[in-house]
């Protein structure tokens, strides 16, 4: 059953007093359960998508459905992770995670017992009464997943969340990432510009254009789980995601 | 503070009363018009025995902290408005810009003929002198707020108030910070000069009797003691609070 749908969603940016198209027109079913990857040459909008889809920003034209009923706000129902993990540094780890339970009115014990349980999953615990700015980047982000996760959202969306961090941190995340969703059977849209990155976590991945950007391809990605970056046999997916991106790049460069 | 700062401090205060008192012991000037450090320190003795240094600084203090509270409460209001609203802005925030570079005993006038020689007219010339530099900061405060803080609140389901109370305010708490320290230091102004011009109780008031009788030492006794709760709310209020704010976000 499709869960999230993005019916032809256009976007224009005032560029120096010029009018540019950053989306032509975005078509995408995102089915229950989905983990989607989203890549596409840089400043092709795929972040812009995501916001769109989250309700932080609106569309020129277009329509997000959300279990097939409009949605034109933001709201608790479609989670963002924010590349830059965006904490709140006057908040404790344990506050930040607990702040959307707190808005919607969860009483304290409540909240303390969902929050116990999501920073036990993403290995927070040690530093629940900590403030963000004494965490490393990968802890910060850590503490933004569970953060989203708590509101038990419909739809997680996940901006680059861990395009700054090292590739330690990251393959581990990665491996988490994927346990995640199989615990939570969250649906997941995931905009990524790493292609590895997009073949280890999706089990669809779907390929922009640039600009005015479109959804080229949707490739399906089979293959068992955990998967890991290094995991040869990816290799023919991203080959495939590549040769679609190619002339994509190409196009963003002679720009 | 290091025991050589504290020690270069005492010394710097010490040597203050001793070129003081060797100026008085020259006799360039006559008693009544420089008195030595001793004379001040017996008028703030008796004073303190007699009740009257204890009544000023609780009256004074009493306008002080109502002013600053309607200084601050209304300047936050006033700044996140500001800040959020692009009409309150256009219109409201260019008056502010104006407002804040009268003078706040330049209300004073006003205030008489509002109020009368009335506690309420005191309080209204400290707030006006005070809420103008905690609205500004505000308005810069949430003005520089990183948009995904906002974002990812909204994306939370904060609005209206829970937005104000729990991100606006809290994320431009560090400019905030500064606008008290500005307001509580206008406001201070503000109530000394009002005293004064009003001659209606406090240590305004004290200074200007002192002057009125002739009585320098009494005067320089009050200008020590305003000067005194000056860095003593300074330094035990708005220091310790933005030290803490400043180590919990880490800027320091």
């Amino acid at each position: 059953m499709a869960k999230l749908e993005a019916k032809n969603i256009t976007k224009y940016f005032d560029h120096d007093g010029q009018k540019l198209t950053a989306l032509g027109g975005i078509n995408l079913t995102v089915e229950d359960g989905d983990f989607v990857c989203l890549v596409g040459p840089s400043g092709c909008g795929k972040s812009t998508f995501l916001r769109i889809v989250a309700g932080l920003q609106k569309p020129d034209g277009g329509q997000i459905l959300l279990d097939n009923r409009p949605i034109t706000k933001t709201g608790p129902d479609r989670i963002l992770v924010f590349q830059e993990g965006a904490l709140f540094p006057w908040l404790k780890v344990r506050d930040n995670v607990e702040f959307g339970l707190k808005i919607a009115g969860i009483p304290e014990s409540e909240r303390q017992q969902i929050s116990d349980r999501y920073l036990d999953m993403m290995q927070l615990t040690k530093f629940a009464n900590s403030y963000t700015f004494q965490l490393s980047t990968g802890m910060r982000q850590r503490v933004a997943i569970a953060r989203a996760l708590v509101m038990d959202p419909d739809v997680l969306l996940m901006d680059e969340p861990f395009a700054a961090l090292d590739a330690q941190t990251r393959d581990l995340l990665l491996v988490e990432m994927q346990m995640i969703w199989q615990k939570t059977k969250k649906t997941i849209v995931f905009v990524t510009h790493s292609i590895s990155e997009a073949t280890v976590l999706g089990n669809k991945v779907a390929v922009f254009t640039h600009r005015p950007s479109t959804i080229k391809k949707i490739i399906p990605i089979e293959h068992q789980r955990p998967r890991l970056a290094e995991d040869g046999s990816l290799q023919q997916y991203q080959q495939e995601i590549l040769a679609e991106l190619k002339p994509e790049v190409k196009a963003r460069g002679v720009e | 503070m290091g025991a050589n700062t504290a020690a270069k401090k005492i010394g710097f205060y010490v040597g203050i009363v001793l070129v003081w008192q060797a100026l008085d012991m020259s006799g360039i000037w006559d008693d009544n018009v420089f008195p030595s450090p001793l004379e001040v320190g017996e008028d703030l003795w008796y004073g303190a025995v007699d009740g009257t240094l204890w009544f000023g600084i609780g009256t004074s203090m009493w306008r002080l902290i109502i002013g600053l509270a309607i200084a601050i409460a209304g300047g936050i209001i006033l700044g996140v408005f500001m800040a959020r609203v692009p009409t309150v802005n256009q219109t409201i925030g260019s008056l502010v810009l104006g407002l804040q570079s009268i003078p706040s005993v330049a209300w004073s006038p006003l205030a008489i003929v509002w109020f009368g020689l009335t506690d309420a007219g005191i309080i209204f010339v400290t707030v006006a002198g005070a809420i103008f530099a905690v609205t500004i900061n505000t308005y810069t405060g949430v003005k520089n707020i990183n948009p995904d803080y906002i974002a990812a609140a909204q994306n939370m389901g904060a609005r209206g108030s829970q937005l104000m109370t729990k991100v606006l305010i809290p994320a431009a708490f560090p400019y905030m910070i500064s606008g008290f320290k500005q307001g509580w230091a206008f406001a201070w102004r503000g109530v000394i000069g009002a005293e004064l011009l009003f001659s209606f109780l406090g240590l305004g008031f004290l200074l200007n009797v002192g002057r009125q009788l002739n009585d320098v030492s009494q005067v320089i006794a009050m200008m020590i003691v305003i000067m005194l709760i000056g860095i003593l709310i300074d330094g035990l209020i708005f220091k310790r609070l933005e030290d803490r704010v400043m180590s919990r976000w880490g800027l320091r």
